[in-house]
C-alpha cells in the first residue's frame, strides 16, 4: 500500500512552545524512521534552527526577493537538517511593512511549483506564528494542504484562550474542508492542575490532550547549543517525552472538529480548575 | 522590475478569463472587484465574448470581503450562475483583492464538485502575480489537472495515433485568434490528422477537452507563452510536442510548419498517408501562388506609391512570423522591429536568432521592451528612406500619422479594426496580411 503523506500543521499561542516542540517531536519521528520536512510559517524564520543547528540562511521569500521567480532552485531554500530532515523557512517582509500572510500563500505555493513534496515523505509539518489571524495564516490548512492539526497550549488562561480561538478557525475550515483537529499537547508551564485542566479544557472542546509535555531546563540547555533535546541530550527524560509524543502522534486515530466553548464556559472551566484563584502562578523553571 | 511601462500591450492576469470565454460553454466566474472585468473589457474593445469581461459573473469584491473574507460570497454567486446560465465548464479566476486576503477559494469549488457533481475549476490570477500571456497557460493548466483529469480512465494517454492538441494562439489577446485556429485545424486535418482545437466555434468544447490525453502529440506554436501547457501534458500524458517558435504566415513559413508536422507525425508513429499529406502542402501551395501571380501587375503598377519597409509592434510570435513573411513573400524591408510581450529574458536569444535567420544580407535590429510608449520614442527618432509602414496596436495609429507613415492595425488594443474570422496564419493568411497592407496603402490615395 502507498504510504499516505501527513500533514500537519502546529498552532498556538505566541511563545508557547510550538517550534521548539515541532522540532523536538519531528526529531522523535525521524529516530523512528520517518521522513519529515518542516515548514516554518513565521517570518522570524526560527522555525529549523534546531534541526539544522543554526538559522536557516535562506528564507524562501528572501530568495525569492533577491532572485525572482524564474531563477529559484529547489536546492537554495531546502537545506537538511538533523538525521535528512528537511527544512524550509518561509520567511516574510520586515516587520511593520508588507504583508506576511500574502508572503506565506507565495512561498507555500512555490515550494508546490518546485517539487518540495517529494514521495518519499511521511510528514510535513507546518510551524505557524501565533494565531491564525488571517485567511494567509490558515494556508497551511487550506484545501489540499495540512488535514491535521494539533494545538500547543498550557495550563495559563492565555494560552487556552488562545487554544480557544484557534479552533475557531478550524471549525470554519473542516465545515469547508477536510481538516481536524487531532488534539492538544499540552507544554507544562508548572501551573498548578495543569494537565487535569488541559485534559477537560481538551474534553470540552471534543479533542483529546495528546500528550503531556513537561517544563524542563535541558530544553535551554539544547536551544542554546541549537540542538533539539534528542539530538543533545538522546538519554534524558525530556528526550524520552517527544519520543513518547511522537509514536502517540504517529498511532492517532482521533481526528475530530472542534467544538469551541463560550468565554463564560472557558471561564467556567478554569474556576472549575482552580486556575482563576491561583494567582501566584508558579512561573520558575 | 523599476520603473513606469507605458502602453502595456496585454493585460494582468486576470486577462486569461478570456481563455475561458473561449471555449464553448464554459463560463468564467471572477472572485475579484468589479473594476476587474471592466478593464478586460476596456482593453479588448468590443470583443469580450459571451459572459466575459465585465458581464462575467463576479463577486464584486470590497471591503467587507477584504476584512472578513469573501468566501460566503463566492459560493453565493456561484450557486446563482448555476441558476442563470446553463454552462459545460465553471472556471473561478481570481483578483489581486482575494488573492492578498486569502481566501480558500479550492473549498468553495470543492463543495460543488464533491456535494454537487459540477465540472467546476478554480485557478488563481492575482493581477499582481504575471501577466495574461502567462497566466493563459495556469488556466489552461488548472482545467487539465481539475477536469480533463477526471475523464482520464475513458481517454487514455496517447490511445489515439491520429489526434493532436494544438497550443497556439492566446484567446483574444491574438485578435486574429478565431481565425488563426480555424486555419490551424484546417491545415492540420489537411494532412490527416484529427484536431483538438480547443478554443472557438471549431472546438467541441468540453468533450473535446476530455479527450485531450488521447492525443499522440501537440503541436506548439508559440515563441515561449504556453510552453507549460505543453510541458504539462508531457508530464501528465506522455506527449512530446512539435514546437514551431513563431506563427507560419504565407508560403515559405507554412510549408515548413507543415512539413515539420508531417515528420514529426510519422516518427511518432501516426498512421497518415505521407503522399497525401505531402500532396496536400503541394496544393495550398499552388493556390497561394496563382494569387501572388495575380499581384505583381500591381505591385508592378504601384511600385513607387507603396511602403517600402515596416515597423512592428508586437508579441515574439507576430514579429518573427511577420518579419520573415514580409521580406521573403512581399518584398517590404523589416527595419527596426519591437517585441512587447514581456517575453522572458530565457527565450529571448531563440528568438533574436530566428529573426536573424531571415536574412543573411540585412540587419534587422529587434527590441524586447514591454514599454511601448518607450519604443515608439525609438521609432520617432529613426530616420529611413521610402514610405513606412507601422504594424501594430490601436495605439501607433499616431505614431504612424507623426511619421507620415501607413498604419495597419494587428495588435491589442485595436479601437479602429473590428476583427472577426480573419486569419493571418497559413498560406491564405498570408494573403490577407498582403489585401491588408495594400488595401491601406491604397486607401490613402483621393
Ligand atoms: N518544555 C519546555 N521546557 C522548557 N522550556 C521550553 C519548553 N518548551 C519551550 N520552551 C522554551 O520556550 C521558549 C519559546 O518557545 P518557542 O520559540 O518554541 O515558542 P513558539 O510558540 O514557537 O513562539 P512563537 O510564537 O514566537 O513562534 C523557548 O525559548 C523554549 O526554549
Ligand atoms: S491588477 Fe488585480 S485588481 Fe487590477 S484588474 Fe488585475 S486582478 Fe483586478
Ligand atoms: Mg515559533
Amino acid at each position: 500500500m502507498a504510504k499516505e503523506l501527513r500533514q500537519i500543521a502546529i498552532y498556538g499561542k505566541g511563545g508557547i512552545g510550538k517550534s521548539t516542540t515541532t522540532q523536538n517531536l519531528t526529531a522523535g519521528l525521524v529516530e523512528r524512521g520517518n521522513h519529515v520536512m518542516v515548514v516554518g510559517c513565521d517570518p522570524k524564520a526560527d522555525s529549523t534552527r534546531l534541526l539544522l543547528g543554526g538559522l536557516h540562511q535562506k528564507t524562501v521569500l528572501d530568495t525569492l526577493r533577491d532572485q525572482g521567480e524564474d531563477e529559484i532552485e529547489l536546492d537554495a531554500i531546502l537545506k537538511e537538517g538533523f538525521m535528512g530532515t528537511k527544512c524550509v523557512e518561509s520567511g516574510g517582509p520586515e516587520p511593520g511593512v508588507g504583508c506576511a500572510g500574502r508572503g506565506i500563500i507565495t512561498s507555500i505555493g512555490l515550494l508546490e511549483r518546485l517539487g518540495a513534496y517529494t514521495e518519499d515523505l511521511d510528514y510535513v509539518f507546518y510551524d505557524v506564528l501565533g494565531d491564525v489571524v488571517c485567511g494567509g495564516f490558515a494556508m497551511p490548512i487550506r484545501e489540499g494542504k495540512a488535514k491535521e492539526i494539533y494545538i500547543v497550549a498550557s495550563g495559563e488562561m492565555m494560552a487556552l484562550y488562545a487554544a480557544n480561538n484557534i479552533s475557531k478557525g478550524i471549525a470554519r475550515y473542516a465545515r469547508q474542508g477536510g481538516v481536524r483537529l487531532g488534539g492538544i499537547i499540552c507544554n507544562s508551564r508548572n501551573v498548578d492542575r495543569e494537565a487535569e485542566l488541559v485534559r477537560a479544557f481538551a474534553k470540552e472542546l471534543g479533542t483529546q490532550m495528546i500528550h503531556f509535555v513537561p517544563r524542563d531546563n535541558d530544553v535551554q540547555r539544547a536551544e542554546i547549543r541549537k540542538k533539539t533535546v534528542i539530538q543533545h541530550f538522546p538519554q534524558s527524560r525530556q528526550a524520552d517525552e517527544y519520543r513518547a509524543l511522537a509514536e502517540k502522534i504517529e498511532q492517532n486515530d482521533m481526528f475530530v472538529i472542534p467544538k469551541p466553548m463560550t468565554q463564560e464556559r472557558l471561564e467556567e472551566i478554569l474556576f472549575e480548575y482552580g486556575l482563576m484563584e491561583n494567582v501566584e502562578a508558579d512561573y520558575r523553571i | 522590475m523599476a520603473g513606469l511601462i507605458e502602453q502595456e500591450r496585454y493585460t494582468c492576469a486576470i486577462g486569461a478569463l478570456q481563455t475561458v470565454v473561449a471555449i464553448p460553454r464554459a463560463v468564467p466566474i471572477l472572485h475579484s472587484g468589479p473594476g476587474c472585468g471592466v478593464m478586460i473589457k476596456g482593453f479588448f474593445e468590443r470583443s469580450a465574448g459571451y459572459a466575459g469581461g465585465e458581464t462575467a459573473p463576479c463577486t464584486n469584491f470590497s471591503e467587507k470581503e477584504v476584512v472578513f473574507g469573501g468566501t460566503d460570497r463566492l459560493r453565493n454567486i456561484i450557486k446563482n450562475t448555476y441558476k442563470v446560465l446553463d454552462t459545460d465548464l465553471q472556471v473561478v479566476v481570481t483578483g489581486c483583492t482575494a488573492g492578498i486576503v486569502g481566501d480558500d477559494v479550492a473549498s468553495v469549488t470543492d463543495e460543488f464538485l464533491y456535494e454537487e457533481d459540477r465540472p467546476i475549476v478554480h485557478v488563481e490570477t492575482s493581477g499582481f502575480k504575471s501577466n495574461n500571456y502567462v497566466s493563459h497557460s495556469a488556466v489552461v493548466n488548472a482545467i487539465i489537472d481539475q477536469y480533463v483529469s477526471r475523464f482520464e480512465q475513458e481517454n487514455p494517454s496517447r490511445s489515439e495515433k491520429n489526434l493532436v492538441n494544438v497550443i497556439a494562439s492566446i484567446p483574444y489577446q491574438d485578435q486574429f485568434w478565431k481565425g488563426n485556429l480555424k486555419e490551424y485545424k484546417r491545415l492540420l486535418e489537411g494532412l490527416g490528422l484529427k484536431v483538438n482545437i480547443l478554443f472557438g466555434p471549431h472546438s467541441g468544447g468540453v468533450k473535446e477537452w476530455q479527450t485531450i490525453p488521447k492525443a499522440n502529440f501537440n503541436v506548439f506554436v508559440s515563441p515561449w507563452y504556453g510552453e507549460p501547457i505543453v510541458k504539462n501534458l508531457q508530464r501528465r500524458y506522455g506527449q512530446p510536442y512539435y514546437k514551431f517558435g513563431y506563427l507560419p504566415i504565407g508560403a515559405n513559413e507554412t510549408t515548413k510548419f507543415l512539413n515539420g508536422v508531417v515528420d514529426f507525425a510519422l516518427e511518432q508513429g501516426a498512421e497518415i498517408d505521407e503522399k497525401k499529406a505531402r500532396a496536400f502542402i503541394a496544393e495550398e501551395e499552388k493556390a497561394y501562388y496563382e494569387e501572388l501571380d495575380n499581384l505583381a501587375t500591381f505591385l508592378l503598377e504601384f511600385r513607387y506609391g507603396l511602403p517600402s519597409y515596416v515597423h512592428i509592434l508586437h508579441d515574439a510570435g507576430y514579429v518573427t512570423g511577420l518579419t520573415k513573411f514580409l521580406l521573403h513573400e512581399t518584398g517590404l524591408v523589416p527595419k527596426e522591429q519591437f517585441i512587447v510581450d514581456n517575453i522572458p529574458a530565457k527565450y529571448q536569444a531563440q528568438v533574436a536568432a530566428d529573426i536573424k535567420e531571415t536574412s543573411d544580407k540585412r540587419e534587422i535590429p529587434v527590441y524586447f521592451d514591454p514599454d511601448a510608449g518607450a519604443m515608439q520614442d525609438i521609432i520617432r527618432g529613426l530616420k529611413h528612406k521610402g514610405r513606412g509602414l507601422i504594424l501594430g496596436s490601436g495605439w501607433d495609429k499616431e505614431l504612424a500619422a507623426e511619421i507620415n507613415a501607413d498604419f495597419l492595425s494587428i495588435a491589442c488594443p485595436t479601437p479602429y479594426r473590428i476583427v472577426l474570422t480573419t486569419n493571418y496564419v497559413g498560406y491564405t493568411g498570408g494573403l490577407r496580411v498582403i489585401e491588408d497592407i495594400y488595401n491601406t496603402a491604397l486607401a490613402t490615395y483621393k
